[in-house]
């Protein structure tokens, strides 16, 4: 509900198994090949065939909580992969988004801040990335961040706001304009007075939380080193505060070494789980802490390298926790999940660029020999590929179009670039028309077709229309329609509806037609009795004259 | 003479079936059109929506919401009423249903794209997560239990009371003790 982690730490398939005991320090695997297990499970989770975990398949995640966390891992432990398709698509979706009220969201800040490290990830530029609907260049950070005042609080959503914003801002370590409606220091101290007596901090209470201490000291690891005292007044017992950054961080980390678990994990939120570990790992590299050697975080033998180790599963994925949750029927034992193994594999890159004496995590300034990058270019494959695409396309292209696209803008100069640019352009037109058909299409039927009771046959015509439009789609933009049988359902009404009209129409006037029969025929029969008789009296008095 | 007679028949019978109704369907139309009828036999879930906790912490509502338009004065959305169950109806699906009977707004992430493998509500009656406050968002209890797993992963049977609530204090200010359950 109020971020990811807790979102997940409350929602998540809690699963019931038995921790086999990982041995101890010496024979653990190195973060590289844990990270390795990771990325495989998850290629066979989502079905890439092309050998990159980012395929087709995955880019339809980009954009989401469920999508953006994978590419950062991926990325920072120097791994190659399609991070031009995601860029393509990302960038798509977020000028889509700006284009809504509310843009990434109403509520929530960390939509900006997720898609800021994604973006950085996959090589892109948060500060100009797309355009809105006026041309200007999206940026993420002023919007997301020191900017964001200036239409929700960046704290709307509770300290997690705070948090990423401040890690968003510093990944590159972004200037604040003189003129910007939070300065760097704003967002420092609003997290500094949420700090809890105990040293650390939650989404709520006194009582510390270990993913939000963890991440709060991600977020003030950059200033660890800073000499300056702030002044700030402390939420919890609304005490005034001037302490610099390093005090606050040393306290936050006595109070996550005495929450560690024996078995070198955590609980949060009640439950043992691996996600609390893996910040935790995160925030000790942020602040350049060997977090597998240093003396407070090893319990009983076990570090926290052990503590995440308990929850790896056969597969390479990791669980979320052991702990049994009778409430949850639909729970699956032992079973991967994916935001306990995208937290992991995050940790295990953050273990592994410490050793290999590279910049922390979330600090996205380039390395020191990091070299210009391979160049782009629109290879005879995507060629063929664009040649390839059928007459009628369907949102299933969406991603392959977006992604060649943007691969041919930063291709360098060939003799066919500008008829691919146009075939391509027009390619994302007719898409985006369809995308556009399929979400007035479903705004039609939940707007016009309920509720059932009041459907009557004056609603034909818009039925038709409907179902006509939607015979126009493709096989597959149909399966994007919500809730076809209620249209089908309505059809059937308004149909039967008209049908027994008619009926009775039909009926009623062969009613009438039977009737106007059988009255002339009671005519025409009385005024042949009346002839007969007439003709019957005239005789009568033929005979009487005779 | 015998025309007569059987005219007369024919009208009566015409007449018998307009006072009848001309409404007649095929098997599988009936059914098709019937199916969210409550009979005697049908299998029945009730459902409600209700947002009193914001009308406790009107001052932390989003002030784009502060009108009654959005948070009606007795905090109820929709009052409980009976849902017919189709088989494999899980608690978001009764909850799409009503929404869409009752032409009310819903916003959802699918499971797909939620890390949790579930339907996750962000937004009923323009009322989102984060509107009222950093710990304000939708919450469900079946049979006034909370389940600790998404909407879409509950399945129901038949009897079962949901109810939607919306929680301005991690579902402490609606009896959800262990969403703020500390350590």
């Amino acid at each position: 509900m109020v971020r990811r982690l807790t979102a997940g730490l409350i929602c998540l398939v809690l699963l019931f198994g038995l921790a086999s005991p990982v041995s101890a320090a010496e024979n653990e695997p190195d973060p590289l090949s844990i990270a390795q297990g990771i990325i495989d499970w998850k290629k066979s989770d989502v079905g890439s065939s092309d050998g990159n975990l980012l395929s087709v398949a995955y880019l339809e995640l980009a954009g989401s909580t469920a999508g953006d966390w994978y590419p950062v891992g991926l990325s920072r432990l120097g791994k190659t992969d399609n991070y031009a398709g995601y860029l393509a698509v990302l960038r798509d979706r977020i000028q889509e988004r700006y284009r809504q009220l509310g843009k990434l969201s109403a509520a929530k800040a960390t939509e900006w801040h997720r898609m800021t490290l994604a973006i950085l990830a996959s090589g892109g530029d948060p500060t100009a990335f797309g355009t809105d609907e006026n041309g200007q260049p999206i940026n993420l950070i002023a919007d997301g961040t020191y900017n964001r005042g200036k239409t929700t609080p960046l704290g709307r959503q509770g300290i997690n706001g705070w948090i990423w914003g401040l890690i968003a801002l510093d990944t590159m370590r972004y200037e604040v304009p003189a003129d910007a409606f939070y300065t760097r220091e704003d967002i420092l101290t609003e997290i500094l007075s949420r700090q809890l007596s105990d040293g650390g901090w939650a989404l709520d209470g006194s009582v510390s939380d270990p993913d939000l201490t963890a991440m709060a000291v991600q977020a003030l690891a950059p200033y660890y080193a800073d000499e300056t005292e702030y002044r700030y007044q402390r939420k919890q017992g609304n005490t005034e505060v001037k302490a610099t950054v390093r005090t606050s961080v040393d306290e936050a980390l006595a109070c996550l070494s005495a929450m560690q678990l024996p078995t070198g994990d955590f609980k949060s939120w009640g439950t043992q789980n691996v996600e609390s570990t893996d910040q935790v790992i995160i925030a000790l590299c942020c602040l350049g802490i060997d977090p597998l050697g240093d003396e407070r975080f090893i319990k009983d033998g076990n570090t926290l390298l052990s503590g995440v180790l308990r929850y790896r599963q056969p597969d390479g994925g990791f669980v979320h926790s052991y702990d049994y949750n009778p409430n949850n029927p639909t729970s699956l034992p032992d079973r991967s999940n994916t935001m306990a193994s995208e937290q992991t594999l995050l940790a295990m890159a953050a273990l592994w660029r410490q050793q290999n004496g590279m910049r922390t995590l979330y600090d996205f300034r380039p390395e020191k020999d990091e070299g210009s990058g391979e160049a782009v270019s629109f290879s005879d494959k995507d060629k063929q590929t664009v040649d390839a695409l059928p007459q009628n396309l369907t949102t299933e292209q969406y991603v392959t179009v977006m992604t060649l696209l943007d691969k041919l803008e930063q291709s360098p100069d060939f003799a066919e670039k500008e008829a691919y640019r146009q075939k391509l352009a027009a390619a994302k037109e007719q898409i985006a028309a369809i995308h556009a058909e399929i979400d007035d299409l479903n705004a039609q039927i939940r707007g016009k077709l309920y509720p059932f009771e009041k459907i009557s046959p004056s609603d034909k015509k818009t039925v038709d229309f409907i179902v006509d439009r939607y015979n126009a789609l493709s096989v597959y933009d149909r399966t994007k329609i919500e809730h076809w049988d209620d249209v089908v359902k309505t059809k059937t009404q308004v149909d039967n509806l008209l049908r027994a009209i008619v009926i009775g129409i039909v009926l009623g006037t062969v009613a009438v037609l039977l009737t106007v029969f059988l009255v002339c025929r009671i005519r025409k029969k009385r005024r042949r009795k009346a002839k007969e008789m007439e003709e019957l009296a005239a005789q009568f008095a033929e005979d009487d004259e005779e | 003479m015998k025309k007569d007679i059987l005219a007369v028949f024919g009208i009566l019978l015409i007449a018998a079936v307009l006072v009848n109704g001309t409404h007649i369907q095929s098997v599988d139309e009936y059914y098709l059109t019937h199916i969210d009828d409550i009979t005697p036999e049908s299998e029945t879930v009730t459902l409600s929506i209700r947002c009193d906790t914001i009308l406790q912490n009107y001052d932390d509502l989003d002030p784009a919401l502060r009108s009654e338009e959005f948070v009606p004065p007795d905090g109820v959305i929709l009052p409980p009423a009976k849902y017919v169950l189709r088989e494999g109806d899980t608690v978001f699906d009764i909850l799409d249903r009503a929404v869409r009977y009752n032409k009310i707004q819903l916003e959802f992430q699918g499971a797909e794209e939620s890390p949790f493998g579930s339907v996750y509500i962000q937004g009923i009656h323009y009322l989102y997560e984060f509107s009222c406050g950093p710990l304000s968002g939708w919450m469900y209890r079946v049979d006034g239990v909370f389940p600790h797993y998404g909407c879409s992963r509950y399945e129901l049977h038949d009897g079962q009371n949901i109810e939607w609530v919306y929680t301005c204090d991690l579902g402490q200010d609606v009896g959800a003790e262990w969403m703020g359950g500390k350590q």
